[in-house]
């Protein structure tokens, strides 16, 4: 049963389209990589997913509960956003962590503030935090950084900076996990430690959807590949297809480019 | 002599600072006001709040405090509402704090545009809230932006609480410059208009220090 599923979603800006017609679905557990050259629409797709951009068209079910339907308003009321937000998760370029708090206090702070929603807060405050307090150590620990809780960003290379970004999204128990070029904004020598964490993720079966230009990482790790250009999906299936044996002239010619740098 | 001049002049000097800390009191939540006005998605309320910030910072402030003080007393079939010094410093405060908030605005505003977007969406995909985003991930990283411009402004506010003075407030420096035109039994005294400025120096020193501190208190960490 596929817990993420897509169907004709469209996306403009004014008059320029950016997406068209992206119909695709996701397992539980199986990890999905959006390949495609810069412009293509990938990232917007993720954004879209997260609820960053609001689609123009299209639906977006999980659990074939639907989150999102351009044709019925009542799926798009300002107030319900947040809490469908929280099916996905989005790990960014940039990483974003906020620079005035230690890794752990990134990691847990959401959740802490999620809680004080819970109808048992006041009762169990105490145990509460001290829960998510631990929740945030472990998943330090899963990526690597159990000795760095308590620094602050910018004691933190690029690549410890972004595993940070992913336990906080982790933190959070979302249905889907996105990645928006993950190791683009990383010297080369960082990106084998964020891409080694991605891969123990999915080696956990974490459901993922990772918009790389790694090509290689996403043959090995991916359990299916989307190949888009110009805001259209041009081809998809598993690595071994898209990748190993492009069906489409256009995706041979970015993997070719690609091969030759 | 000497503690006739100094209590005079005390005096004054504690009108300034209360003048001085009243307008901080209003504009700097006020200011956070008007900052979101000119941010506003509703274009109506957006044009309309640029064009006062306009209107308040595109005209002398010493302007804007006679016609506060002086043009209700023609207008208003009560005559003036500003009456003795209560009415003055009442006056005085409306015109320092509207002027005062349209200038922090401004500051604010670039402080928060300032915060890169990223981290309001970092906290939009974490599922806070408006609110929990702007007062746990961006205000304070906006403080750390705007301190430097905020601390030139206010050292330029503790100075001009003496244009109060054109509509007879008894600052600090009105309080010096009787002593040359002839008060308290003395005239033609020049230091004390001098000594006025001492009182600005030490005072601008002690937040020049407050200020570096802060800033410093800032420094743990980096955006």
């Amino acid at each position: 049963m596929s817990i993420l599923s897509v169907n004709k979603l469209e996306k403009n800006f004014g008059r320029t389209v950016v997406l068209r017609d992206i119909t695709f679905s996701l397992e539980k557990g199986k990890c999905l990589a959006i390949i495609g050259s810069s412009g293509s629409g990938k990232t917007t797709l993720l954004r879209c997913l997260n609820f960053l951009e609001t689609p123009s068209g299209g639906t977006i079910s999980v659990n074939d509960q639907v989150l999102f339907d351009a044709a019925d308003p009542s799926t798009q009321l300002e107030s319900q956003v947040r809490m469908k937000r929280l099916h996905f998760g989005l790990v960014f370029q940039s990483f974003n962590l906020f620079p005035q708090y230690t890794a752990l206090k990134n990691v847990t702070l959401a959740k802490e503030l999620l809680s004080k929603e819970r109808p048992d807060y006041k009762a169990n405050k105490r145990h509460i935090l001290e829960e998510i307090h631990n929740e945030g150590k472990e998943l330090l620990k899963q990526v690597g950084l159990g000795d760095k809780m308590d620094n602050y960003p910018y004691q933190l290379s690029g690549g410890q900076q972004q595993r940070v970004a992913i336990a906080r999204a982790l933190a959070m128990g979302p249905d889907i996990l996105c990645f928006d070029e993950p190791t683009s904004a990383l010297d080369p020598e960082l990106t084998g430690e964020v891409l080694k964490v991605i891969k123990g993720l999915a080696d956990k079966e974490t459901t993922m959807v990772i918009v790389t230009h790694e090509m290689a990482f996403a043959r090995d790790v991916a359990d299916y590949v989307i190949f888009m250009d110009g805001g259209v999906i041009v081809e998809q299936g598993p690595p071994s297809q898209v990748i190993e044996s492009p069906q489409e002239e256009r995706t041979r010619h970015f993997l070719e480019r690609y091969s030759n740098g | 002599m000497f503690q006739t001049v100094i209590g005079a002049l005390n005096q004054g000097f504690l009108v300034t600072l209360k003048l001085f800390a009243i307008t901080l009191a209003g504009a700097i939540p006020l200011g956070l006001v008007v900052s979101f006005g000119s941010m506003s998605r509703i274009a109506p309320l957006r044009y309309l709040t640029k064009t006062v910030v306009w209107i308040i910072r595109g005209t002398p402030l010493m302007l804007q405090l006679i016609i506060i003080f002086y043009i209700p007393g023609y207008i208003l079939p009560g005559g003036s509402p500003w009456r003795g010094e209560a009415g003055r410093f009442t006056a005085s405060a409306i015109a320092f704090i509207i002027n005062y908030a349209c200038y922090f605005s401004e500051i604010y505003r670039g402080g928060i545009q300032g915060v890169p977007a990223g981290q309001q969406e970092a906290g939009q995909v974490l599922g806070m809230t408006k609110s929990q985003i702007f007062f746990k991930v961006t205000l304070l990283q906006m403080i750390k932006r705007i301190i430097p411009p905020m601390s030139n402004e206010i050292i330029t506010l503790v100075k001009d609480t003496s244009i109060a003075r054109i509509i007879s407030m008894q600052e600090v420096i009105w309080a010096g410059y009787a002593f040359l035109k002839g008060s308290h039994g003395y005239s033609g005294l020049q230091w004390p208009l001098f000594f006025t400025g001492v009182y600005y120096l030490v005072f601008n020193g002690v937040l020049t220090l407050l200020f570096g501190w802060l800033e410093k208190k800032m420094d743990y960490f980096k955006s």
